[in-house]
């Protein structure tokens, strides 16, 4: 299969998904954004506690994440809530949105006089959306639009030995056989086989860029005066037999695959249109790190994870695999693909990349994963430095 | 035939993986390169953790996909449990660096 059916988009990227999505400035237009999209069939919201009271590269990412989501390939269109007059612009915002083609409406609570004004505009802009996005048809298109996007969680002791093997296989497989995209992150989970990474990067210069961003990390939780080990491994790790963080990321790090680093970009900037394997520099926090990735325009998402988990997102769909015997028996509801039987069964990792590959090729064209399916989704924005 | 269930990634390492649960006492045969070695188990071990697959003095290094995730706390005999009771990390230690630093941040 080299095509799969799509939503086309001006900005001449394709999703997977049709959302309309609702999006909050600051906390105080998240219950306006909540209460909206529980009434606007399948409308999504994007709520979270920043936007204000954030110095300028906090500011920027922030903003940067929040536009990554009204104007991913999966979206069709966006309302923006803001409470006030906001450091992250609600205005500038759906401007922005705008540019991209597709439909985008602000709302700002004070201007409304109150939040049920505030409401009653943001349901009506998105019913619109909503059912002008429902008009739209899947169309043919080539797997050279996609991108991957990769992240690990609850690692245990099999993640890699086995479940990263087969997401490398598969990544490696829309990179190389279709022209794809692939984008892995979590930059404290390099610690122990950055140098290997970095021999990886397609140049002098991606190499140094990205033993200059390991080191930044080493230095930020140097500079907390308190031991890594506190954090990493957490506690779900060890339980599944991980030591150390250094044994964490190499074993991290198989979900990358061998082949060549294109480029490591910033938290939640855009994945580039070429063809090849990207960075994204996120923390290890599985939900900020999906987030941002997320907000770079990755397709979908595949979570390898040794002992289970919930992690998932609402605007990309996750599908997640595992090659614990254990956990696909014990969390079935976060098991989309279990690949155990390369592992302590007869089966190949060729194989359990057939597994993982198959359900990407169902899922691009339209089957609900089991998070979308149970209506599960964490966001989570990565914050630099603290509020004013 | 080595114990399929005990995986070693690479010849130059110094611990394998259980892939099934261990028992003090018995004897186990582990694949380590083209070689086999024999390894009697001195605790019980659960799905997924380590053990030591050679004797490990104090102080040395932990290697497992042929590099080092650590050095060993204590003597680690083969055959023991290796996990965070007897191994340390040597990243992100705030608590090793400059005290000044250290002093600065906290207040």
């Amino acid at each position: 299969m080299s095509e799969f059916l799509g939503y086309e988009r001006d900005d001449g990227s394709v999703g997977i998904r049709n959302h309309t999505v609702i999006v909050s400035t600051a906390p105080y237009a998240n219950d306006t954004v909540k209460r909206a999209a529980d009434i606007v069939e399948d409308a999504i919201p994007i709520t979270h506690p920043l936007g204000r009271c954030q110095t300028k590269p906090d500011v920027f990412q922030t903003y940067r994440t929040l536009l990554g989501y009204a104007t991913h390939p999966n979206t069709y269109g966006a309302v923006v809530v803001a409470h006030a007059g906001e450091i992250v612009d609600g205005d500038e915002l759906a401007e922005d949105i705008a540019e991209t083609g597709r439909p985008s409406d602000s709302v700002n609570i004070h201007r409304e006089k109150g939040v049920m004004n505030a409401l009653k505009r943001t349901v009506n802009s998105a019913q619109e959306i909503a059912q002008d996005a429902s008009a739209q048809r899947r169309v043919p298109s080539d797997m050279s639009n996609l991108t991957f996007g990769i992240n690990c969680a609850t690692s245990d002791t099999t993640s890699g030995l086995c479940q990263h093997k087969a997401t490398a296989g598969a990544v490696w497989r829309l990179i190389d056989d279709y022209g794809g995209r692939g984008c892995f992150a979590e930059t404290p989970e390099f610690f122990g086989g950055e140098n290997e990474l970095a021999e990886r990067a397609v140049n002098d210069e991606v190499k140094e860029e990205i033993l200059e961003r390991v080191g930044h990390w080493d230095e930020r939780l140097q500079a907390t005066g308190y031991d890594v080990r506190g954090a990493q491994p957490t506690p779900d790790n060890m339980d599944g037999g991980l030591t150390t963080i250094e044994e964490k990321s190499l074993g991290a790090l198989v979900k990358s695959g061998d082949g060549p680093i294109q480029d490591i970009i910033d938290y939640g900037a855009k994945i580039p249109r070429d063809s090849g394997m990207y960075i994204m520099d996120t923390p290890g926090h599985g939900a900020e790190s999906v987030t941002g990735i997320g907000a770079g325009g990755a397709h979908f998402m595949v979570i390898s994870t040794g002992q289970g988990h919930t992690l998932s997102n609402a605007v990309m769909p996750t599908i997640k695999i595992t090659g614990n015997p254990g956990s696909a028996e014990r969390v079935p509801e976060e098991t989309d693909v279990d690949v155990s039987e390369a592992l302590v069964g007869d089966e190949s990792f060729e194989w359990a990349t057939d597994q993982l590959w198959d359900e990407i090729e169902e899922v691009v064209n339209g089957k609900v994963t089991l998070s979308e399916a149970l209506g599960e989704s964490q966001f989570a924005i990565h914050r630099i430095g603290p509020s004013t | 035939m080595p114990d399929r269930y005990l995986q070693v990634v690479e010849p130059t390492d110094n611990v394998a993986t259980a892939l099934r649960e261990l028992e003090a006492g018995e004897t186990v045969s582990v694949g380590v390169g083209d070689e086999e070695r024999t390894v009697e188990i001195a605790e019980d071990v659960v799905f997924g953790h380590k053990i030591a697959i050679e004797d490990i003095a104090s102080g040395e290094t932990i290697t497992k996909y042929g590099k080092s995730i650590g050095n060993a706390t204590e003597d680690i005999p083969a055959g023991t449990w290796v996990h965070v009771h007897n191994v340390e990390s040597n990243y992100g230690r705030g608590d090793l660096a400059d005290d000044d630093q250290a002093k600065v941040i906290s207040e």
